[in-house]
């Protein structure tokens, strides 16, 4: 609760979205700039989908709107299985509050700029103020020689929407990020593994987030049942 | 639209109803303001004859058209004074007719446009004064990134003043309590009504629709 005595910022200062993941809001004054398009990056098995379902939980939890677009053609029972596992997934979230949207159909079918309409108007019917895009790196695949363009037009119109959009990014095990989506967004988080083969312990590093003075370095991670992804400095 | 926001436009449209003349402070979040702004306007709409304004100084009009669009809210009435597409450069689809003005700084130019259209300017005025009926900033926090609080400020009183003395005139304030504290006490200051539409409003309200059904809700906020 604020009185006015602690009242005392008047200029505008930049809305935050929390991210859900415990340890991480520390580390960047509080949550992802609002609105901006956020990069999660990395190889197989890293956490991205965690990360991106925690993600709209939290928002979900506070009665926020969000869209869940998946490009791998899943159907929503087949992610559904898995996200359910987790602790802080509700059901009931799925029946309004976030939406889930296959585009992987018509990534096969549609031209670049039907696509783009595509999500436009599903953003404008839902107005999430989360949207989650897993895996965006599957569009560049199909598309070929329109993607870098196609991804210059997404991230524009992501930005003009009131949302923070995750995008996540699948990486060779050598690779940091897909540096065709890295110029264009707002903030890159990278999910990790080391190189010990026989405790392969996993990682989380912002490597960038616009108007935000982040914690640098790697920050171990932990991911389970009961909260999906934790930074584990936050015990401590 | 789903459930949700139709259970929150009839408890907004129920809550404004009982204050048909001047400001109303509305404590939302500041990542909710698109939504209620458009609830808002969706509410309005559903009231015949009751032109309005709508000023943009966040973004350039044409998304709130869009948005419009996309949830069969009828502009007819509506004229907008769009702050920031000249500003931006953002001038694409502005194909509808709205006000530009040159910057969101230069808003305190706005209250003295307004009185020209209600006196005797030479120009022909956007809209009939006497029948506006309600009026809109998209988000009233923006104008502190190009203006003093001191001016934003002035600006309200200014507003307020204007549209009051000239039309019953229903004028919604949208400030985040928790987010821009003095801001709010300033609104505060100028509103003796407030709505509440922060985060419990809203999460009781995804309950609410998920145990009623939303029908029964909306038919019986219905005038
Ligand atoms: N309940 C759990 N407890 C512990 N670890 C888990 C649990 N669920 C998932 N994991 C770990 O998280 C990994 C998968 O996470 P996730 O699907 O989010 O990764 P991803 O980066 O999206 O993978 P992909 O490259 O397949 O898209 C699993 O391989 C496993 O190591
Ligand atoms: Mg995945």
């Amino acid at each position: 609760m604020s009185t006015p005595d602690t009242c005392v910022r008047a200029r505008a200062e930049i809305v935050r979205l929390t991210s859900g993941i415990n340890g991480l809001d520390d580390s960047i004054e509080g949550g992802f700039p609002f609105p901006s398009v956020i990069l999660v990056a990395g190889s197989a098995g890293t956490g991205k989908t965690t990360f991106a379902m925690k993600y709209l939980c939290e928002g979900a939890k506070k009665g926020e709107q969000c869209l869940y677009i998946t490009t791998l053609s899943e159907p929503t029972q087949w992610m559904m299985r898995y996200a359910m596992q987790f602790d802080f997934m509700d059901p009931s979230y799925f029946d309004d509050q976030i939406v889930y949207m296959d585009l992987g159909d018509k990534l096969r079918t549609m031209k670049p700029n039907e696509i783009l309409n595509v999500i436009d108007e599903k953003i404008a019917e839902v107005m999430p103020t989360r949207i989650v895009i897993d895996p965006l790196t599957v569009i560049g695949n199909m598309m070929g020689g329109d993607y870098r363009q196609f991804l210059f037009d997404l991230t524009n119109r992501l930005k003009n929407w009131n949302a923070v959009t995750v995008v996540t990014g699948e990486v060779q095990p050598n690779e940091l990020y897909p540096t065709e989506i890295a110029y264009a967004v707002d903030g890159i988080i990278l999910l990790l593994l080391s190189d010990e083969v026989v405790t392969r312990r996993k990682y989380v590093e912002v490597l960038k987030m616009r108007g935000t003075n982040h914690a640098t370095g790697r920050q171990p991670i932990d991911i389970s049942r009961r909260e999906g992804i934790i930074v584990l400095k936050a015990r401590f | 639209m789903n459930e949700k926001d139709l259970y929150l436009m009839a408890y907004l449209k129920d809550n404004l109803s009982a204050f048909d003349n001047g400001p109303v402070l509305l404590d939302v979040k500041s990542t909710q303001f698109v939504r209620v702004n458009l609830l808002l306007l969706k509410a309005f709409s559903s009231m015949p004859g009751r032109p309005g304004m709508f000023i943009a100084v966040d973004r350039p009009h044409h998304y709130m058209l869009h948005l419009m669009g996309m949830h069969q809210i009828d502009p007819q009435g509506l004229i907008f004074i769009d702050a920031i597409s000249r500003f931006a450069a953002d001038t694409k689809n502005s194909h509808s007719p709205a006000n530009l003005l040159n910057a969101p700084s230069n808003i305190d130019s706005l209250p003295s446009a307004i009185r020209d259209w209600a006196g005797n300017s030479p120009h022909p005025a956007p809209m009939d004064l006497q029948r506006c009926r309600f009026a809109m900033i998209d988000n009233i926090s923006s104008l502190l990134l190009y203006n003093s609080f001191n001016n934003v400020e002035v600006f309200l009183q200014d507003f307020i003043d204007v549209l009051t003395s000239h039309a019953r005139v229903q004028i919604p304030l949208l400030v985040d309590k928790e987010r821009n504290c003095m801001l709010y006490e300033a609104a505060r200051s100028l509103c003796p009504h407030e709505i509440s539409v922060n985060d419990g409003i809203l999460a009781s309200m995804s309950l609410t629709s998920k145990r009623n059904g939303i029908a029964r809700i909306v038919d019986s906020n219905e005038v």
